[in-house]
């Protein structure tokens, strides 16, 4: 196991090199206002057999959790996905997407999950198109309050000791209130990459307590302090990194190190809110507010895009979304991707597939600067019965960003801080930069939209069987009697008739 | 409506007499010649078509039926060769796609373009006209009811005015809804069987059962009415006084030629279908139709209690919804026919659909266009007509009884309120109550008219 810390803070915010104190085995110093990233890094041997079991079958897994209280990002760590959890999978071979072990991963790690397994529960995403892509997404939303409590309990569990108090502390103190958690496996590195990122400190109690990282022993430990520089030979879609490095059990003083590279995710100005228009009945609309029309770059083709993964009891209707003049009534251009299947009809207790992602194009007025809004129809679908006769969800917050094109020839190869894989970079060309607007709750402090769904009330529900059974009954039993009516007409007729019949036939034709 | 015309309601008493009257009064005139009421119909759907036209283009609210954009979507795969069912929900023949197939081709101009996307519609309006045709056809000659007088044209036209004057129904085929295709279809199947082209009427039947299922009810009440007496062939079963006696009789040539004929039809459409398209033809256009679930809320009695049972499939005791069949099918396909075929074939088909609809797992508006269609045949001569006032409760009632459902189905869908109990599932029942009992007049109607066979008969014996 290697472990990497990283305190990332912002420009100005930095520690001098004499307040650090390196020993044999920590480094300690004075408070930092910093987002702290921690990084495990395990070979598949060091694993709990459930994961191997999983590892073994895998080609690429990505595991990722990112809160639904709003965070700040501070670069390099500038990437988002909507909150909640989302599993991007390639098995090795088709019999592994019928395998629900990384399901019963999934339950034993996250809590109760709806998944079954790949082939049944996860949606396919198209290899031919997004050759760069996982093969299966998965998305689910994890319970309120405390969503990672079952992720903690996990990983303390497997990470430390039963006696080893230091170490369930630390576990406490990352997982309790984290933006965001990966959790990386691929077949090439054969390494799985466990990493927590913490909240920016500056409205944490944590700003008050000194820095201070332990190593393991007989692990390497590196300790990073670093914030985003400007070097005078910066390119623009590079972000130059400087600050200090320190090996533990290895280095005596940290040392300076300035570096870049050309990254993928960036941070726009303004920020966005989302709502839903009301009345929301069985079609709600979600209305985003978006501070500014104006693109993050004034010398390269800007579009700004919302990724959205809808829970399966809210949907989108890709042919509702395939008109042009309805489209752009609501300030959208086009409906760039939905995953695959989408079932129009089917209730909520019917589906086994998680849900779905979409990718929407939006479409700015042509006002400069200004404040606009962007309007998105969706669709419920029926749940099951409750008492009161509603349900009480949450829509997850989109991504919304910007998608710009970088200058012909630009690389991004991978980058320490690099996050790939997030559900939508998979349907950008490789030269795209994400310029990521930040969300902002509408009311509270979730990054999600509450809202009420009618259901039928099970509490007045009792007489639907014995009432619809009689009604019926009663019904057709009056049809019955006016047609033995009729029985005993056409009868009396006919013993009137018979006995002149073939008079009758001869006189009609 | 032309029913509500105080002249026809009193003509209806007796139309011969009082038809040298009508030519006098403005109405009269209208209905004198085919060409005024033809021309208004088509002129109502050209109107309909291009208000439509302008709608779609204009605005963010289509007039477009969403069911247009699935069958167009299917004609476009089936263009470029790909099975229709590629398109998700397209849950019919393959054959209606191909029909459509000039919606997916393209001209240079934009008026081209949109006239062929509109040609579909322009088919299934051209198709429900043309069954209004056929209504004033089948009351001018009233091939198969003998001791009716025949109508004079000018009085059909004005009863055929209640389908081709019909706002709704010009609305549903200007939508691009294909019930207008069924509509001919089964009053072509109805023409034929009373004219007694029994070949035709054997190919309709099946070709109408693979279009659209339902009609598949007709098929009982067309063998029981089509005896050796009617059809000229062979003695009066009732004459013979043995079982097996009996089953020769009833086994006709003429039956016996209306069933192969329809089920080779029926069953050659489906193979060639299923060779084509495989297994998602059959899934898609019978089999969901028995495995559904996705009840969203519409006018059947069973709706509510559908989705209680779909939400909690493990209940035990004895499920209504799998015995939802036996009422309707008992009705549709069994004692109204053997009742009221004979007696009255239009109205006994109308009575059939009544019931198939009434009693039905899923009812949605548009059903109620399977029966409008009989409406021109039975209305001459029934108690809603000769009875002014029991014709406007009736009408009345059907109407609020869906007025009421559709608030309660307004403030779910679009107000976000739980209306399913009581209020969905109430009106719902209530509106079933009302078709139940319109079902009876109709229903008794037959009997009536079974009596008065009964004492014509008489009249002949006296002589």
């Amino acid at each position: 196991m290697r472990q990497r810390t990283t305190f990332i803070h912002k420009p100005g915010d930095g520690v001098d090199p004499a307040a650090l104190k390196v020993t044999a085995s920590d480094i300690t110093g004075p408070p930092l206002t910093c987002i702290r990233e921690d990084r495990l890094t395990f070979a598949v041997d060091e694993l709990p057999k459930e994961l191997k079991d999983v590892l073994k079958q895998t080609h690429e897994l990505h595991i990722r959790w990112s809160s639904a209280e709003p965070y700040e990002t501070v670069a390099p760590l500038l990437s988002r996905l909507p909150p909640g959890l989302h599993v991007f999978y390639t098995p090795l071979d088709a019999q592994a997407a019928e395998s629900e072990d990384i399901c019963n991963l999934l339950h034993t790690a996250f809590g109760k999950l709806d998944c079954i397994t790949p082939r049944v529960s996860f949606t396919a995403i198209e290899q031919g198109r997004f050759s760069h892509s996982s093969a299966y997404q998965y998305y689910q939303q994890l319970e309120n309050p405390a969503p990672l409590s079952t992720f903690s309990e996990y990983a303390k569990e497997k990470l430390c000791k039963v006696n080893d108090a230091a170490c369930l502390d630390e576990m406490d103190d990352h997982l309790a209130a984290p933006a965001y958690i990966d959790i990386s496996f691929d077949a090439i590195s054969h390494a799985l990459k466990v990493t927590a990122v913490s909240r920016y400190y500056e409205h944490d109690d944590r700003i008050t307590r000194d820095m201070r990282v332990t190593s393991r022993p007989g692990h390497r430990t590196e300790v990073g302090i670093l914030s985003e520089d400007k070097p005078p030979t910066l390119e623009p879609e590079e972000i130059g990194i400087s600050g200090l490095l320190t090996v533990l059990e290895q280095d005596s003083k940290p040392s300076p190190v300035l570096f870049s590279f050309p990254s993928r995710h960036r941070h726009a100005e303004g920020e966005f809110t989302s709502k839903l228009l009301q009345p929301t009945g069985l079609h709600p609309t979600l209305q985003l507010s978006i501070a500014s029309t104006k693109p993050p770059l004034e010398d390269a083709y800007c579009s700004p895009h919302a990724y959205y993964t809808l829970p399966r009891w809210i949907f989108p209707d890709r042919y509702q979304l395939s008109d042009d003049l309805f489209l752009a009534s609501k300030n959208l251009t086009a409906l760039r991707y939905v995953s695959q299947p989408v079932d129009l009809e089917a209730p909520e207790y019917a589906m086994k597939i998680w849900g779905s992602a979409m990718l929407l194009e939006l479409s700015p007025p042509a006002i400069d600067g200004q404040p606009w809004t962007v309007e998105v129809p969706l669709h419920l679908r029926y749940l099951t019965p409750a008492e009161e006769g509603y349900q009480h969800k949450q829509i997850p917050y989109p991504a919304v960003f910007w998608a710009c094109n970088a200058e012909e020839g630009t690389k991004f190869p991978v980058n320490p801080f690099d996050r790939v894989n997030l559900g939508y970079d998979g349907l950008f060309g490789p030269r795209t930069v994400f310029w990521h607007v930040d969300p902002k709750p509408e009311t509270g402090g979730s990054l999600s939209n509450d809202i009420t769904i009618p259901v039928l009330d099970t509490a007045k529900a009792g007489w639907v069987n014995a009432g619809t059974a009689a009604v019926v009954m009663l019904g057709f039993a009056w049809v019955l009697w006016k047609l033995f009516g009729v029985y005993t007409q056409v009868a009396s007729s006919t013993t009137a008739s018979t006995p002149v019949k073939g008079t009758e036939d001869k006189k009609t034709k | 409506m032309a029913m509500r015309d105080s002249q026809a309601d009193t003509a209806a008493v007796s139309p011969i007499q009082r038809a040298p009257q009508m030519t006098t009064s403005p109405v009269a005139k209208f209905f004198s010649t085919p060409a005024p009421i033809y021309s208004a119909a088509a002129l109502l759907r050209v109107i309909f078509l291009l208000y439509g036209l302008y709608q779609d283009t204009n605005t963010a609210i289509k007039y477009t039926d969403i069911d247009y954009l699935v069958f167009t979507d299917a004609a476009r795969s089936v263009s470029r060769s790909q099975s229709p069912y590629a398109r998700e929900t397209y849950r019919y023949t393959p054959l209606l796609a191909w029909l459509l197939l000039p919606t997916a081709w393209r001209t240079s101009s934009q008026l081209g373009n949109a006239a062929l996307f509109a040609s579909g519609k322009i088919l299934f309006a051209v198709a429900d006209l043309a069954a209004g045709w056929l209504i004033e056809r089948v009351l001018v000659t009233r091939p198969g009811v003998e001791h009716d007088t025949r109508m004079d044209p000018a009085r059909a036209r004005m009863f055929a005015a209640i389908w081709l004057l019909n706002p709704m129904v010009a609305t549903i085929s200007t939508r691009g809804s294909s019930e207008g295709l069924l509509a001919v279809l089964v009053m072509m199947l109805l023409w034929a069987v009373l004219s007694r082209r029994v070949a035709l009427a054997g190919l309709l039947l099946g070709f109408g059962v693979h279009f659209k299922i339902y009609p598949f009810i007709y098929a009982p009440a067309i063998v029981w009415w089509m005896d050796g007496e009617r059809l000229g062939q062979g003695t009066a079963v009732r004459q013979q006084q043995t079982w097996s006696g009996r089953l020769k009789g009833f086994v006709t040539p003429a039956r016996m030629r209306l069933t192969l004929i329809s089920l080779i039809t029926f069953f050659g459409l489906n193979v060639v279908m299923l060779s084509l398209y495989g297994s998602p033809f059959l899934l898609h256009t019978y089999f969901h139709h028995v495995t559904r679930i996705d009840h969203r809320h519409n006018f059947s009695p069973y709706n509510v209690q559908l989705y209680l049972a779909s939400a909690a499939p493990t209940s035990a005791g004895l499920r209504i919804e799998s015995v939802a069949f036996l009422p309707q099918l008992l009705l549709s396909c069994v004692l109204i026919p053997l009742a009221m075929a004979k007696v009255d074939l239009p109205a006994c088909m109308l009575a059939q659909t009544f019931a198939f609809v009434t009693f039905n797992k899923v009812c949605t508006s548009q059903y109620f266009l399977w029966y409008m269609i009989y409406l021109p045949l039975y209305l001459p001569n029934s108690s809603f007509l000769r009875d002014r006032r029991l014709g406007v409760i009736a009408l009345s009632l059907w109407v609020v009884g869906q007025a009421l459902w559709l608030q309660q189905g307004y403030k779910l869908e679009f107000l976000g309120e739980s209306t399913f109990v009581p209020g969905l599932w109430l009106t719902s029942l209530a509106f079933f109550l009302v078709n139940c009992w319109i079902l009876g007049v109709i229903i008794g109607d037959a009997g009536e008219r079974a009596g008065v066979r009964g004492a014509g008969v008489k009249v002949y014996q006296d002589n």
